[in-house]
């Protein structure tokens, strides 16, 4: 027998051994060759001494309240409404949290639409300057200072008279 | 030393014998999915039926990937409420076990990758507080005797804990629920040459890390 290790049916020939799943022609083969084989021999002894070291590990014992906490789970889940059923387990069910991501949500909201308005304005082409109506506009001015120096010298005019 | 010079029982039927017992198991199979159609149809009675057979062998391999008994049985019981919760569209395409089983893979190494483990992987004795199963002692042992027994889970127990999650439950699969390579290929939806990669990896690994075992 080729050694298996070489052609690389090794591995699950050796886990086969150990796990005393070969048929009884492939083990007896498979014995022939650890008599002369060291290495086939070394793997094969410590693959089965896991295999038993694996075996060692001791079953559960499962609550006693677990089929009653599953059956509870069961009429839980066919209590909630139908949309409900949609959400995934992990959804918060604190009313705290998705108020908190709306608001969140809405001010995000508002603060772009803030800042896309001003960048607008900024953007809208200002409004041409009526000449005229800046020369209209100081021209009522001097007119007034012109008003106010009349009424000032007629009511300083009396005093100094007097 | 020719390992089959050991004197101890072996918990693992021969190939032979699983041929032998084919005819049966399919039988079995059968009756999985004759009960899930009927819990389709309504019969909680089947379900209490499917998850009567199949809760050991769930939440024990959930157990040995997780290290804590309260979260494999959570997490067992998510797995049979998925189950419950499928029930209107099951239809038996696929055997039953590599359904369960691949939801309670699923489960387990989502949770594993989502680092809930961490806090509690600090210790892996069964007498520590942390929720891993409580380790009644055995009568027949002596003291000494029992505290190397301990001891030696420990480490194995480690040994497992230390695999990269899909080689661990690839391992729990081969090793404890006694599963062909190709039904593993299919709960972990990969193909069978990379089922068997991962396996004699972690043989690799967990037959150098327990040398002094042997």
């Amino acid at each position: 027998m080729e050694c298996p290790q070489e052609n690389g049916d090794g591995a699950e020939l050796i886990v086969a051994y150990a796990a005393r799943a070969l048929d009884s022609e492939d083990r007896a083969e498979f014995e022939r060759h650890l008599e002369f084989c060291a290495r086939c021999r070394d793997v094969s002894s410590a693959q089965r001494a896991l295999w038993l070291a694996l075996d060692e590990l001791p079953p559960l014992r499962v609550s006693s309240n677990f089929d009653a906490q599953l059956y509870r789970r069961i009429a839980e889940e066919q209590q909630r409404s139908w949309w409900q059923r949609f959400l995934p387990a992990e959804w918060p069910c604190r009313p705290a949290i998705p108020v908190a991501a709306v608001s969140a949500i809405l001010i995000v909201a508002f603060l772009v639409k803030d800042s896309a308005s001003s960048l607008a304005l900024q953007q809208q082409p200002q409004p041409k300057l009526q000449i005229e109506q800046v020369e209209r506009a100081l021209d009522d001015m001097d007119l007034l200072k012109q008003a106010d120096v009349e009424v000032f010298l007629e009511k300083t005019a009396p005093r100094e008279q007097i | 030393m020719n390992p089959e010079g050991m004197n101890t029982p072996s918990a693992q039927p021969s190939w032979t014998a699983r041929v032998n017992i084919a005819s049966a198991t399919e039988r079995f199979l059968e009756l999985d999915a004759e009960l899930m159609l009927r819990v389709r149809d309504g019969d909680q009675a089947s379900f209490g039926l499917l998850l009567e057979k199949h809760r050991s062998p769930v939440i024990h391999f959930v157990y040995r990937m997780v290290q804590n008994q309260a979260v494999a049985e959570e997490l067992t019981q998510e797995v049979f409420l998925r189950i419950y919760k499928s029930r209107g569209s099951y239809e038996p395409t696929a055997k039953f076990t590599t359904w369960l089983f691949r939801i309670a893979s699923h489960l387990a190494l989502n949770w594993i990758r989502d680092g809930r483990n961490e806090k509690r992987q600090a210790s892996l004795d069964e007498e520590s507080p942390d929720g891993s199963a409580k380790q009644v002692p055995d009568q027949s042992r002596t003291v000494e005797q029992e505290l190397v027994y301990r001891a030696k889970l420990r480490e194995v127990r480690q040994a497992i804990a230390s695999l990269p999650a899909k080689q661990k439950a690839a391992v729990m699969m081969h090793k404890y629920q006694e599963m062909e390579y190709a039904e593993i290929a299919d709960v972990l939806t990969c193909s069978e040459s990379a089922v068997k990669s991962l396996l004699f990896r972690a043989y690799e690994s967990l037959r150098v890390r327990l040398a002094h075992m042997a």
